[in-house]
């Protein structure tokens, strides 16, 4: 009994905060904050109740750690089933700290759903396409990044266990929050023989010490105890699985790429996500969101792999130079190239086996963190990883009069067990790869433009019978044209090149009638056909971007002859003619 | 004629081939010989259910067709969460085409099971049939060879699936071929047997006459025959070693097959796994893995790409070993970040490894070797064709490469090499060349040369006249003769001969079947292509033993995996010492020592880090730990070696610690030392 007591009360101890933070979600969503995982879901849930006729919810998996992964469609039933509408997939959130990809997830919904019937741009893009939304794949780390103590890199992986340090036990040595702010920053120690120096400029940053010079500081790495007593400090923290790194194409083991995971979809997060995708083949526009850098990349992920068909990338490059534009700052980039190589990445998997165009977005530049809202522009040329010392100037003054201090933790003494006397300090969790929350309402909006964007550029095809001639007895030459008004053709070019899924397959069938011969036409006005030597009624098509195909059949017979095209990625169409 | 396609041949030994006089009644009545994927799981569950103790039945998987494939565990520590004795995972019939492998993996369960000594010390998982699906179509009232499983694959990229498979267009119960005399035909019979055909050369004036496809019709109207049978999936080459994406029967991606899948995931919950077996396409004791092959990134020597080389300071003209770029890179990284070898070789893209490591492939050749001499020793003298190559994507190079375990194979049987007319034989080999002074070799004569020249089909500008002229003045020495021979293709239809396979093929089967396992060719009226003839080898001839001695390959060869687990790594503490240095300080020492052959981690398992290290640890007593580690992993040693380790303790009393050996698949051991007093 008495144990129960204690139960209730602290089940009801634990509620307090979020009934103290509860205000119930409400529609349209806000973006003024983010939104911790059980908030995400009940964001989802409150557009899902407040447009039923618009949206299913539903669970496509379970994490290593069994929370739910939630996947929002949009789709007016009304217009279509969702398999026979061009199908943009949008995911967020795959490493754990890239928090404000969800907000992008959960924002592209909410602005669908609200202003759909007001805006016709996006009533037009609601009503022809279904939208796939997973807010938040590594649903474990945006958890522990909310809850526990992180850097702003840090729970980045998805929560299998792995025994880092080889040592026989996993995940066994965290980093710690020695001072108990919630953020783990950096540990240094003052060291005469240290090789780094106060920065006149900026007390709280050092600089290199000249050759011969003494020094004042030494860098301990990030703050934490040996918890292990192994004589490292933080060297077997969660995982390491990178749910980027883990999907079935060109996958490659971990001595070969990093954070690969035992084998293609050995997480629960990336098999239950691929198996889903795959049951839903109509999906031909992938944006999957992390941060940071300003970036839309598209593939391939490794030079190995070639670059894509020169059709493919044009189309690449239609929808990416527009993105830079819609989102100011950020650059259209290849991810082999311009970035580095990556095997069993997502972007590829969606490229190659799905047979969707796909770009990783990623979110935010810390180059808008200055003093005068300006981008920063680096005069030294900053280092490959982190900001470089100028900018981490610029950038505290931004902390110091923008933000009011909330970004930085200033260095405080310590008593390490291993180090003793140190301080702690540095940028904390919620700065550095994420904008502050009054910067999230524009990188929402902005990045969820480019998104719909590229909805509008989905392959939205009509067809015609442009001609019917009756060319001897009973014979019928019928001429028909597809169309396609957007940028992206009804089938990958690298799809077909690859074999993965047949093409568009149009049909011409009538009860009374016969398909004699038919094939593309391949110069009408010299009526040069490709004419198909076996089964001319059944012929396979792609329509490009911005383009069109068209085809000859020459029908024997009479009464009502249906032509019908079938594209995996654009629905269905059929016209119907009558031979008389 | 499905025939044709098969591996080049090379000679090595036969497995013991008795010659028996009962017919393998393929397919009358010897069909119950071999056990179907019922039979399978029935007689696995019989085999579980007498011993029930140290057995159970795990269904790795459900395939695409509906069957389970099931697996065998046997040992002492069945149900045991946590298994402390190495384990073996044996795998038959991956590909689902050459049934005597699931015989083999059947028989080995048996005398497992039946042997306390054989699992006692060991846990034995064994899948006898890991492509059920394919497997079916030796039961098949109409029969061919099929790797694929029942998920459904488009071959044709047309507007249907799987509608245009093989039709037994004859009834004969057999997919075999068809020949039709045509216009643009390629092939002509041989002079020496008109039944077996081979290509026209028209650079020797002849002119094709047939056109040859397998048996069947196009049903999909389409133009083609037999383009899009049903299934999918050649399980064994779905794993994810080198796997190639877009292949028509490797499917979707490594892993995409439940078979495979489960195969896989199975592998990576078992830390105890110690060694794995595979019966099936190669034979690894006969032929080791082949190194050789292009592409794998030596790791002293790693160049590094202009633009990423000018960022972070190295220079593009030179190159540098792993452990120098690592030590470069380590201080450019925020603090905190542990620079790998993972992160460095796909940083610079380094790819996988793709040839066994050197280390590995001493004990490969090494055990090679000795059962090459268990064979001679079991009186096998026949020549037989090589066994296959391990391909891209297979299950065994996956358990190598990627598990990083010593991985074995036999195929069971191969087909025996027909014995050469020794009458007018040169004597002479490529091998006994390379050993000759030139010397020796210009002593042949130009008669033995000529004979033997032609023997090896070298192509007409190597006249003996040109070779012996080449070795008198130096230009050529015998060693690069004999190099040369090597690297030529072995003859293939020379002088009209034909593919030493099939007359191989029909010299064997003479012996068990009246028809010598060819369908002989029979006129027919075929609805696309008109009239043609019907006949070929039948199916499975080719890797599947007569029935009739099946027992007798089994028997010299299964038990001979009992001799390689004998030399599985075994670890244990062989001694210690405690040297008092004064002051409560004393320096512990214990002594491991790996009691047997092959190495604890292979060497493909040190650089892939997938095997666990062993763990020694030390426990209990009361002291303070001046170097050393309470928990000290050791990732690997060698066969037959011992290593010291070393711990420094304080300690003002006496007390007592034990060192502890810790290990999943090579044994666990621990001694108390006694410190002070």
């Amino acid at each position: 009994m008495k144990n129960f007591i204690s139960t209730t009360i602290a089940v009801f101890l634990v509620m307090i905060p979020s009934l103290l933070a509860g205000q119930e979600i409400g529609v349209p969503l806000r973006f003024d904050s983010y939104y911790t995982y059980e908030q995400v879901i009940e964001a989802m849930q409150a557009l899902n109740r407040s447009y039923p006729q618009l949206t299913t919810l539903e669970v496509v998996g379970k994490s290593e750690e069994n929370r739910d992964i939630y996947a929002l469609t949009i789709n007016n039933s009304k217009t279509g089933e969702p398999l026979t509408k061009p199908g943009v997939y949008v995911d967020g959130n795959i490493h754990g700290n890239e928090i404000q990809a969800g907000e992008v997830c959960l924002y592209l919904a909410n602005r669908l759903l609200t202003r759909y019937g007001e805006l016709d741009d996006i009533t037009s893009v609601v009503d022809r396409n279904v939208f796939y939304i997973i807010p938040v794949v590594n649903v474990d780390g945006r958890v522990h990044f909310f809850e526990d103590p992180n850097t702003p890199s840090s729970n980045r992986g998805l929560r299998r266990l792995k025994d880092d340090d080889r040592d026989g036990l996993f995940d066994e040595d965290f980093p710690d929050d020695l001072d108990g702010d919630g953020s783990i920053t950096t540990m240094r120690k003052r060291d005469p023989f240290g090789k780094l120096k106060t920065d006149p400029e900026d007390s709280r940053l050092m600089i290199p010490v000249k050759p011969g010079e003494m020094g004042e500081w030494t860098i301990l790495g990030s703050e934490g105890i040996d918890n292990d007593g192994d004589g490292l400090i933080n060297e077997d923290a969660e995982g390491y699985v990178d749910g980027n790194r883990n999907w079935g194409y060109n996958w490659a083991p971990p001595y070969v790429q990093s954070g690969a995971g035992d084998y293609p979809f050995s997480s629960r997060e990336t098999g239950s996500i691929g198996r889903w995708m795959l049951e839903r083949p109509n999906i031909v526009m992938v944006f999957a969101f992390h941060n940071n850098g300003g970036m839309f990349l598209r593939g391939p992920a490794i030079k190995a792999a070639g670059e894509f068909p020169a059709g493919d990338i044009e189309v690449y490059d239609y929808l990416g130079k527009n993105s830079e534009k819609i989102v100011p700052g950020y650059r259209y980039l290849v991810g082999w190239k311009d970035l580095y190589s990556t095997y069993g990445d997502f972007a590829d998997f969606c490229d190659n086996l799905l047979g969707s165009y796909s770009f990783v977005g990623e979110l935010f530049q810390v180059e808008t963190e200055t003093f005068d809202g300006t981008l920063f522009k680096s005069s030294e040329g900053g280092g490959i990883f982190g900001s470089s010392n100028e900018q981490d100037r610029e950038r505290l003054k931004y902390n110091d009069h923008v933000t009011q201090g909330e970004l930085y933790k200033e260095w405080t003494p310590y008593n390490h067990p291993d180090y003793g006397e140190i301080e702690i300090g540095g940028w904390v969790k919620m700065s550095s790869r994420l904008p502050h929350p009054f910067m999230l309402q524009d990188l929402v909006h902005r990045n969820a433009s480019a998104v719909i964007f590229a909805a509008q550029q989905t392959p939205d095809i009509t067809m015609e019978v442009f001609e019917k001639e009756k060319i001897g007895k009973d014979v019928y030459r019928l001429r028909v044209r597809l169309v396609n008004s957007n940028a992206m053709p009804s089938v990958l070019y690298q799809t077909i090149e690859h074999n993965l899924y047949p093409k568009d397959i149009i049909t011409v069938s009538g009860t009374s009638a016969k398909v004699v011969t038919g094939g593309k036409i391949v110069d009408i006005y010299r009526d040069r056909v490709e004419y198909k030597e076996h089964k001319p009624e059944v012929q396979f098509c792609q329509v490009p971007g911005f383009g069109k195909v068209e085809y000859q059949f020459l029908v024997s017979g009479r009464g009502k002859v249906e032509i019908k095209h079938d594209s995996r990625k654009a629905g269905t169409r059929s016209v119907t003619v009558e031979l008389k | 004629m499905r025939i044709t396609n098969l591996i080049k041949p090379l000679p090595v030994l036969i497995t013991g081939l008795l010659i028996a006089s009962i017919a393998w009644g393929y397919p009358a009545c010897g069909i119950s010989d071999y056990t179907d994927a019922s039979g399978v799981n029935r007689k696995l569950n019989q085999l579980q259910a007498g011993n029930s103790s140290i057995s159970r039945i795990h269904e790795l998987a459900v395939t695409p067709g509906g069957t389970g494939m099931l697996m065998l565990e046997i040992g002492t520590e069945v149900g045991s969460g946590d298994k402390t004795k190495p384990a073996i995972l044996v795998v038959g019939n991956m590909s689902g085409n050459r049934p005597v492998t699931t015989e083999a993996a059947m028989n080995l369960a048996e005398r497992v099971i039946a042997d306390p000594d054989k699992y006692s010390g060991y846990t034995w998982y064994i899948i006898p049939l890991g492509n059920p699906d394919a497997s079916t179509t030796f039961f098949a009232p109409v029969k061919f060879s099929s790797v694929r499983n029942f998920s459904p694959f488009n071959d044709d990229m047309d507007e249907l699936t799987d509608e245009d498979g093989y039709d037994d267009l004859d009834g004969d119960g057999f997919i075999t071929g068809i020949r039709v005399k045509a216009p643009d035909g390629e092939w002509i019979t041989l002079d020496s047997d008109p039944r077996l055909l081979r290509k026209a050369d028209a650079a020797k004036g002849e002119k094709g006459i047939y056109k040859i496809y397998d048996e069947g019709i196009d049903n999909d109207g389409d133009g083609r025959y037999n383009e899009d049978g049903r299934g999918g999936t050649d399980v064994n080459l779905n794993f994810p070693h080198l796997f190639k994406h877009f292949t028509p029967t490797g499917g979707l991606f490594a892993g995409s097959s439940p078979e495979a899948f489960s195969i896989i995931e199975f592998a990576f919950k078992h830390p105890e796994l110690a060694m794995v077996f595979a019966f099936g396409e190669t034979n690894f004791l006969l032929t080791p893995p082949k190194g050789g092959r292009q592409g794998s990134v030596d790791m002293e020597k790693i160049s590094i790409p202009e633009e990423i080389g000018k960022a972070m300071g190295f220079d593009a003209d030179r190159t540098y070993s792993m452990k120098e770029i690592i030590e470069k890179v380590q201080p450019m990284v925020p603090p905190g970040m542990q620079i790998d070898e993972g992160m460095i070789a796909s940083f610079l893209g380094l790819g996988a490894v793709v040839n066994p490591m050197k280390e590995d492939l001493d004990f490969y050749n090494r055990i090679s070797e000795e059962y090459r001499k268990y064979l001679e020793e079991k009186g096998v003298k026949e020549e037989r064709f090589d066994p296959g190559s391990a391909r891209d994507g297979s299950f065994e190079l996956w358990a190598y490469y990627h598990l990083g375990l010593p991985v074995f194979s036999l195929d069971i049987w191969g087909l025996p090499k027909v014995k050469e007319d020794k009458k007018e034989a040169s004597g002479i080999s490529a091998e006994s060349i390379g050993k000759m002074s030139a010397d020796d070799f210009l002593a042949l004569g130009k008669d033995k040369i000529d004979l033997f020249l032609k023997e090896t089909g070298a192509p007409a500008q190597y006249s003996s006249d040109m070779i012996i002229g080449a070795v008198k003045t130096g230009q050529l020495t015998p060693v690069q003769i004999s190099g040369m021979l090597k690297q030529m293709p072995a003859p293939r239809g020379e002088e009209g001969k034909g593919d030493p396979r099939e007359v191989a093929m029909l010299a064997f089967w003479s012996q068990y079947r009246a028809d010598s396992g060819f369908v002989n060719w029979k006129e027919y009226d075929h609805p696309d292509l008109g009239i043609v003839e019907i006949g070929g080898f039948i199916p499975f001839l080719e890797n599947t033993p007569p029935a009739a001695i099946v027992d007798s390959l089994l028997n010299l060869q299964v038990p001979y995996l009992f001799e390689l687990i004998k030399m599985l790594p075994a670890l244990k503490i062989s001694d210690t010492e405690v040297t008092a240095m004064g002051g409560g300080v004393y320096q512990v020492e214990a002594w491991i020592e790996n009691e047997n052959y092959l190495p604890f981690s292979t060497a493909m398992g040190l650089r892939n880090k997938v095997p666990a290290p062993a763990i020694i640890s030390l426990e209990g007593g009361d002291f303070t730990l001046l170097s050393g580690k309470i928990r000290t992993p050791m990732p690997g040693l060698g066969g037959l070696k011992s290593v010291k380790h070393t711990w420094l303790i304080q300690s003002d009393k006496t007390t007592t610690l034990t060192i502890m050996l810790n290990s999943s698949r090579a044994g666990s051991d621990s001694k108390q030392v006694k410190i002070g007093g």
